[in-house]
């Protein structure tokens, strides 16, 4: 069964993007794509001629979204929480490296800025991690979904948590790493046919990985941990719609001062 | 594949270039795309990235200096692809025609499929001419379609097709 | 027995050997040949189970004071013939206390016992009935690992380096044949267990910094030398005056009689002793005299800043963490190193200089080591242990590189070093591998910060104080992430493959060092992963693998159309420009401040308790 879950991780991301963008369109009053619109642009992306680069650069996307479909894997089978968020990281860095291997200057900037929103989101993923590794004396997630009450001992982690996600998923306010009529997608930019679709599919999998942390508060009673998703899914989207795009740096102060701080102040808390 | 091409029509991406248009037509298309007209409830996104987008949305009467960047950019496009010559000036040249300046529409440069008149051309006719560049997109082949001007070398470097030379640069004599 | 023997002496032939002889191949072959040995006796000394001891005949005791006051004089000398007042203060306040000190310290006249097989007539002083001048101990085998090992190779690297410097003949020989000495020296002080002798290796590494440093004898060789002399300087002192406190409070010199001491000002003397590790360390705010360093040829950045000597830090603080690690001392000393680590990341995003880089990055890690030393329980001791070892491999292959560079394209700015994966794809392959073995999954440097993220959460209940040290932990990791990938931003922009490649091969003799590192790196992180008792920690290399193993599964892309990047439409290239970020002179000078009221307060916690 949860190999099913495993296989079906990107299907299961492609809607969740898909309704997504139903969603925010039906938040500005507009009709907005059919559900199925990501699988659509999937299949037509396979039907295109590819141009690249050079293979290294077009071999580094297929690896990124191969390795962050493993840490979804992860997450699946219950594994350390440490581990989940390297090997994510591991993935995240193949795809800079992939941005920063061609000579391109919105690659680069795109590139850049993936870094910049890595060391904002990944301390925060961490000491979240260490928050639930203080309540339930494991790393495991599978031991760490044995307890419950994670949101009434680390409401504070949650909310660093909600601050994160928009970085993970490129919404506004902190939507610098992909600004389309910005930098033209960042670290996306010199992919096109079959090898962005695998850009296009990690996208997907994003979903599944952050809010999968979302998840993990709900402890034993996964009914919470749906009803979190559900409601983080709903204000992350609601505030994509209201804010505008703020800087890097801002974005990096505003994470460092405020998300950081209630981390630390609700681990302190629980000690 | 079969299968594949039936998805060309329900996901256009679309990369929108200013030839030197006196941003009427920008404008109007920039109205297509937002909440009003909606055309994101066919699939469109405006990627603003030639080599991810199918349909190529120029506007204006391609001034000298933005010709070199116009075949350039239709030459970044992976087949299939579309060109919608979106308004009078790009169609024709419009009320620019003649002049010393200008080179009277687009298709002296690259071949287009769908054109739109009007000055400026309105949001619904630019929604009509992208639903007629979907019928056109999903017949093509997936062959190299050439730029007619400016147009460079495709090579075989190594069993490898180059792209790189394919639209050729402006000779500084030509500009004077 | 012999084999200790062979690590304290063979380098020391071998270097006479090296003076003597002027042709390259020889050279070649005797480091060859001493590497080879020196990692085989220093790998099966490592594997033998028990802990040897060696006491110091009187002459060799009497010949260690000599040479002392010689090496002090001659710092005097230094001092006043480059017009440095710091120098000869700081001369002239280690000679008093080092004449103070052997005023006062009880007759030792021991005679030699080696290993109970040798037995002379022994004549005991009190003080030094069962403590020996040279224990080898398991932590002296490990410290043996790496030196001999890493050493080696550097010195196998540096014959081809010094082949282009601009420099005699006798120079160069000379300079390699110091490198093998100061192998030696190092194999000396891993194993010192009398607080004299280990201060005088301490000053024999302080003169090796200097003249190594002054070794190209411009104005900013001597500058930069002075300014490592006098801050090594400081470490002398301090561990004079602990050696004081020691022989004045517990009439002992050895190390280990004075860690079983308790009460009295015992654990101001180690306080003392690892002030000194910091000093050497190049904590902040002593970090001026490291990045200063690497103005020296590449070898001697190499091997004396980053890979061997500086180790003597977390060494001391190793060493020291059985008697620390649960006082405020200890505490203390964690603290600093884990906000060291934060703060040298955060000070290397503004520099330029792939060298300074380097070095900065080696004083965060260096902090990283003493904080999880000091913390002083025997998991962070191990993983203070492995991240020594994980780093002077990956360091040394990240130095070795950087000389490549440098001789090769005679880049070392990275602004010079842009596109650089074009003209030099092996060095950069090299460079990226290193960056990567120091911040991802499976290899050891990662591996060592994951448990020891996993170590250090699992006291905070009972040490709350400690999540600074994990704050800093997760915070400087990514500061150092940031770091690295955008130096690789600098060297990894190349072309479309279908254009004609510009590159120029790597010299067999940098080639193979950088090899036998790479290897190396790959496969004690392979072995480290083994030792977990965690079975599955092994699937955080199969990333790697899959990464490594997808240019076989997808054997061809020429299927794929190459174009030109995405310029806008415009036909040149362009290149983006780097980001650096610079604290401000007044953030600085606080950070500073903070960081030598912090230094100072070492001392202090360890007087009140």
């Amino acid at each position: 069964m949860i190999w099913v879950w495993i296989a079906f991780a990107p299907i299961l991301g492609g809607l969740a993007y898909g309704g997504e963008r139903v969603l925010r369109a039906r938040m500005q009053r507009r009709q907005g794509p059919p559900l199925l619109q990501p699988f659509y642009d999937m299949f037509k992306l396979l039907d295109k001629r590819t141009l690249i680069v050079h293979s290294p650069h077009a071999l580094l996307a297929v690896a990124h979204f191969f390795i962050l479909w493993f840490s979804i894997v992860a997450i699946f089978m219950g594994w350390n929480l440490l581990y989940i968020i390297f090997l994510h990281l591991f993935a995240q860095i193949l795809l800079i490296l992939a941005g920063y291997s061609v000579r391109s200057v919105y690659s680069h900037i795109g590139a850049n800025r993936e870094l910049l929103m890595l060391i904002a989101y990944e301390p925060i993923l961490l000491l979240v991690a260490v928050g639930f590794y203080l309540e339930s004396g494991s790393f495991e997630i599978s031991e760490i979904l044995q307890k419950g009450g994670y949101l009434t001992s680390m409401p504070l982690l949650f909310a660093a948590l909600a601050m994160v996600i928009p970085i993970k998923v490129k919404k506004s306010p902190f939507d610098v790493g992909e600004a389309h009529q910005e930098i033209v997608g960042g670290v996306e930019i010199e992919y096109s046919g079959i090898f962005y679709e695998f850009l296009y599919m990690s996208r997907f999998l994003e979903y599944i990985f952050i809010y999968s942390f979302v998840f993990l508060f709900g402890g034993v009673s996964s009914w919470v941990g749906t009803v979190l998703v559900a409601g983080t899914f709903l204000a992350v989207n609601l505030v994509d719609n209201a804010t505008a795009r703020v800087k890097t740096a801002d974005m990096l102060k505003i994470i460092y001062s405020i998300a950081m701080m209630l981390c630390i102040v609700n681990i302190a808390g629980i000690l | 594949m079969k299968f594949f091409s039936a998805f060309r029509k329900k996901s256009p991406w679309v990369l929108h270039y200013n030839a030197g248009s006196c941003n009427g037509c920008d404008i109007e298309i920039l109205a297509a795309l937002g909440p009003k007209f909606d055309l994101e409830r066919f699939g469109v996104i405006n990627t603003g990235n030639p080599k991810q987008s199918d349909i190529f949305l120029v506007t204006g009467p391609v001034t000298y200096r933005s010709r070199e960047r116009l075949v350039e950019l239709y030459s970044q496009i992976p087949e299939p692809k579309v060109v919608v010559a979106v308004g009078s000036c790009t169609t024709t040249g419009g009320v620019f025609r003649g002049m010393y300046n200008v080179e009277d529409g687009i298709d002296r440069y690259i071949p287009v499929d769908v054109y739109v008149p009007g000055c400026a051309a309105s949001p619904q006719l630019i929604i009509d001419a992208l639903v007629k560049g979907l019928d056109v997109l999903e017949a093509k082949s997936k062959e190299i379609e050439h730029p007619f001007k400016l147009f460079g070398t495709i090579e075989m470097i190594g069993n490898k097709l180059s792209r790189l030379n394919m639209a050729k640069k402006v000779e500084q004599h030509e500009k004077n | 027995m012999e084999m200790v023997l062979t690590l304290f002496l063979l380098p020391v032939v071998a270097s006479l050997f090296l003076v003597l002889s002027p042709n390259v191949r020889v050279q070649y072959v005797l480091s060859g040949a001493v590497l080879a040995l020196l990692s085989i006796t220093a790998f099966s000394l490592y594997n033998s189970p028990n802990i040897l001891t060696f006491h110091f005949p009187q002459t060799l005791n009497t010949f260690v004071v000599a040479a002392d006051i010689v090496l002090l004089l001659f710092f005097l000398y230094q001092g006043k013939k480059y017009d440095s007042p710091k120098v000869i203060i700081l001369a002239i306040v280690q000679l008093v206390l080092f004449l103070y000190i052997e005023h006062a310290s009880p007759g030792h006249s021991a005679q030699v016992v080696i290993d109970g097989l040798t037995k002379f007539t022994m004549e005991y002083s009190p003080s030094s009935t069962n403590s020996a001048e040279i224990v080898v101990d398991e932590l002296s085998k490990f410290m043996f690992l790496i030196i001999n090992i890493v050493g080696g190779i550097i010195v196998l690297y540096s014959v081809r380096y010094m082949e282009d410097e601009p420099v005699s003949p006798l120079k160069k020989q000379l300079f390699i044949g110091a490198l093998l000495v100061f192998l030696s020296v190092m194999n000396l002080i891993v194993c010192a267990n009398s607080l004299m002798l280990f201060f005088f290796l301490f000053e024999m590494t302080t003169l090796a910094s200097y003249v190594l440093i002054a070794f190209r004898n411009d104005e900013t060789s001597r500058a930069n030398a002075l300014k490592a002399l006098w801050m090594n300087q400081i470490g002398g002192v301090v561990i004079l005056l602990g050696a004081l406190i020691a022989i004045k409070g517990f009439e002992t010199v050895m190390l280990d009689t004075l860690m079983q001491r308790s009460g009295g000002w015992v654990l101001l003397s180690i306080a003392l002793l690892a002030m000194a590790a910091l000093v050497k360390g190049a904590s902040i705010p002593f970090e001026g005299w490291l990045l200063g360093a690497m103005v020296a040829p590449t070898p001697v950045s190499a091997m004396l800043h980053s890979a061997t000597m500086v180790k003597i830090a977390p060494y001391l603080i190793l060493r020291l963490a059985p008697v620390i690690g649960s006082t405020a001392v200890g505490g203390m000393i964690s603290i600093i190193g884990s906000l060291v680590f934060v703060a040298a990341s955060y000070l290397a995003l503004s520099r330029s200089v792939f060298k300074e880089i380097l070095g900065y990055s080696t004083v965060a890690l260096l902090g990283l080591m003493m904080a999880l030393a000091a913390i002083g329980t025997k998991e962070s001791i191990m993983l203070a242990m492995a991240l020594m070892l994980f780093h002077a491999l990956s360091k040394a292959l990240l130095f070795l590189s950087a000389g490549v560079l440098e001789r090769v394209h005679h880049a070392k700015n990275i602004e010079e070093m842009k596109g650089m994966v074009s003209r030099s794809p092996k060095t950069v392959g090299f460079i990226i591998f290193g960056f990567m073995s120091l911040t991802l999954p499976p290899f050891g440097l990662f591996m060592g910060k994951m448990f020891a993220i996993a170590s250090v959460a699992s006291l905070l209940h009972e040490r709350p104080l400690l999540l600074i040290v994990v704050l800093s932990l997760i915070v400087g990791s990514a500061l150092l992430v940031l770091l690295y990938f955008k130096v690789a931003s600098a060297l990894l922009a190349s072309s479309s493959d279908v254009l004609p490649s510009q590159a120029t091969p790597l010299p067999l003799g940098f080639g193979i060092p950088l090899w036998l590192l790479a290897f190396l790196t790959v496969g004690m992180a392979g072995g480290y992963i083994m030792m977990q008792q965690k079975m599955s920690v092994m699937v955080l290399a199969l990333p790697l693998i899959f990464v490594i193993l997808l240019p076989v599964i997808v054997r061809s892309m020429n299927g794929y159309d190459r174009s030109q990047p995405y310029h806008c439409g415009e036909k040149e290239s362009f290149d983006s420009a780097l980001v650096y970020y610079k604290p401000s002179h007044y953030m600085q000078q606080a950070m500073y401040w903070s960081f030598g009221i912090l230094f100072i307060s070492v001392a202090i916690f360890g007087a009140l308790s």
